[in-house]
């Protein structure tokens, strides 16, 4: 073993890391939003308006977080339409590549954990906010989204660690993430022992950053259970 | 006999769960500054008259007026009634306070908080004159001390008090009160009595499913009981409980009380 190598190259590695990182809380942070009318719409009564996230989930949850990032990065630039769009810019880079397909992906997991959170309301108070004549409007925008945000806070925190492990694909279209950065080190030293162990370190204390940050985060939306 | 303006208004309410037909056709007038106790056993269909009142259940026929103001329904596909005017329902609803066996309150605001919430938010109305309002409304209630800590920390009554005062917050024009006191261990119910007592003497219209009988005759001017979704027999309290025309009322009463 040569931990020199870690020395030399671990400010490369950092780098790796600051754009893992950016990827799981861009996509993370997407996704989140995104996930708020894709749980409601699958909440709706209404077939012809649930049918669209029962699809869309049933799709992202159903396939490979590979195929996936190779759909939208090899795939889309196959059609001509796109290449000609204006969001091309943006298609062809394999960064905004990574960070629409994790945030895709994620969107589908993060709206069947919200749609549990609000489901998980006690029905009678959603009936005190009836009786109050609320609007369905107010009643979710004060009550219900931050009621089910705190409920939905655990298995959220859970879905960014596993985001922040599946981000590690993002290297397979050529984007120099902490694992395709520690690739691309390897491939010049011979060195993957101490290079995979020096980035699993990284993405140890990647996730450490995050637990802290939901035992904040759950500190503000459960007040109420620490009381 | 002089009689104050009526206040709510029900007609011929009927409402089925699939073929069981829990309300047969029940109306009920209440004038201004009345106490109505509406008892009868379980299953007789009185908290499910009092849901209907504001559409918590939907009727399958009937209406419902309250203040002269006669809420628009229409048929649902299912055959049940829906507000045909989703913003009157929703006006209709805030002229009612509505106090659940089961205090309901959000567990994740404080007690301030979740009485502030629906006049701020509903009402429309200043921070600042519903925070005065809510403060003296939790000093009416006992709960003033209480006022930044989380339902989760207060008993079952201390928490049925805040629900009342979360009502009033809205200043209805009838409190509407299903069983109060049937989820409170005994020795909490006289705490949560006496502040409908209050509102009673006050001079409040109030709605009231309750099995306290003792507590029904002192506090009510009318009686209603139910009995399979009718109603069997109304009057003034000591009519009722001094001599019931229906057997069935007389046989309760004796075991009730």
């Amino acid at each position: 073993m040569d931990w020199s190598v870690i020395a030399e190259y671990y400010p490369r590695l950092l780098d790796g890391a600051w754009t893992t990182l950016q990827l799981v809380v861009l996509s993370g942070v997407i996704g989140v939003i995104l996930a708020v009318p894709m749980a409601l719409a699958r909440l709706s009564p209404n077939r012809w308006i649930n049918i669209f996230p029962y699809t869309y989930i049933f799709f992202f949850r159903g396939t490979p977080l590979l195929i996936q990032v190779f759909l939208i990065y090899y795939g889309l630039s196959q059609f001509e339409v796109i290449r000609e769009s204006i969001l091309w810019p943006f298609l062809r880079e394999p960064y905004w590549c990574a960070i629409i397909t994790l945030a895709l992906h994620t969107t589908a997991y993060i709206a069947e954990i919200l749609r549990g959170a609000i489901q998980a309301i006690p029905k009678g108070e959603v009936e005190a906010c009836r009786v109050m004549g609320m609007s369905k409007f107010t009643m979710y925008r004060r009550i219900l989204l931050p009621r089910a945000f705190g409920i939905m806070l655990p298995a959220y925190g859970n879905e960014v660690i596993l985001m922040l492990k599946g981000s590690a694909l993002a290297s397979t279209i050529t984007l120099l993430d902490l694992t395709g950065m520690a690739r691309t080190i390897i491939a010049r030293t011979y060195t993957p022992e101490e290079i995979y162990i020096a980035a699993g370190v990284m993405y140890l204390v990647i996730s450490w950053l995050f637990m802290i940050f939901f035992k904040m985060l759950d500190r503000v939306f459960n007040r109420h259970r620490l009381a | 006999m002089y009689q104050t303006p009526v206040a709510l208004k029900l007609t011929d309410i009927h409402k089925r769960f699939g073929d069981l037909e829990v309300l047969k056709g029940i109306s009920l007038t209440a004038h201004d500054g009345d106490v109505i106790s509406i008892l009868g056993s379980s299953g007789s269909g009185k908290s499910t008259l009092l849901r209907c009142i504001n559409l918590l259940e939907n009727p399958c026929q009937g209406s419902i007026a309250v203040n002269g103001e006669t809420l628009h329904l229409q048929t649902r596909s299912d055959g049940a009634l829906e507000a045909a005017d989703e913003k009157q329902l929703a006006a209709i609803r805030s002229r009612l306070g509505f106090v659940f066996q089961s205090f309901n309150l959000w567990p994740h605001m404080t007690i301030l908080e979740n009485i502030m919430e629906a006049p701020m938010h509903v009402l429309k109305r200043s921070k600042r004159q519903v925070e005065e309002l809510s403060l003296f409304l939790l000093e009416r209630v006992g709960m003033a001390d209480r006022a930044h800590y989380y339902p989760a920390q207060l008993s079952g009554g201390q928490q049925q008090r805040v629900a009342i005062a979360r009502a009033l917050a809205m200043e209805p024009r009838v409190m509407l009160f299903d069983e109060p006191t049937s989820a409170l261990d005994p020795e909490l119910v006289g705490e949560v009595l006496s502040v409908i007592r209050s509102l009673a003497d006050e001079g409040r219209t109030m709605l009231i499913v309750t099995h306290e009988m003792k507590f029904a005759r002192e506090v009510s001017d009318r009686i209603v009981f139910l009995h399979e979704g009718r109603v069997e027999e109304e009057g003034v309290p000591d009519e009722i409980f001094g001599s019931a025309q229906s057997a069935r009322c007389r046989e309760f009463l004796a075991t009730a009380v």
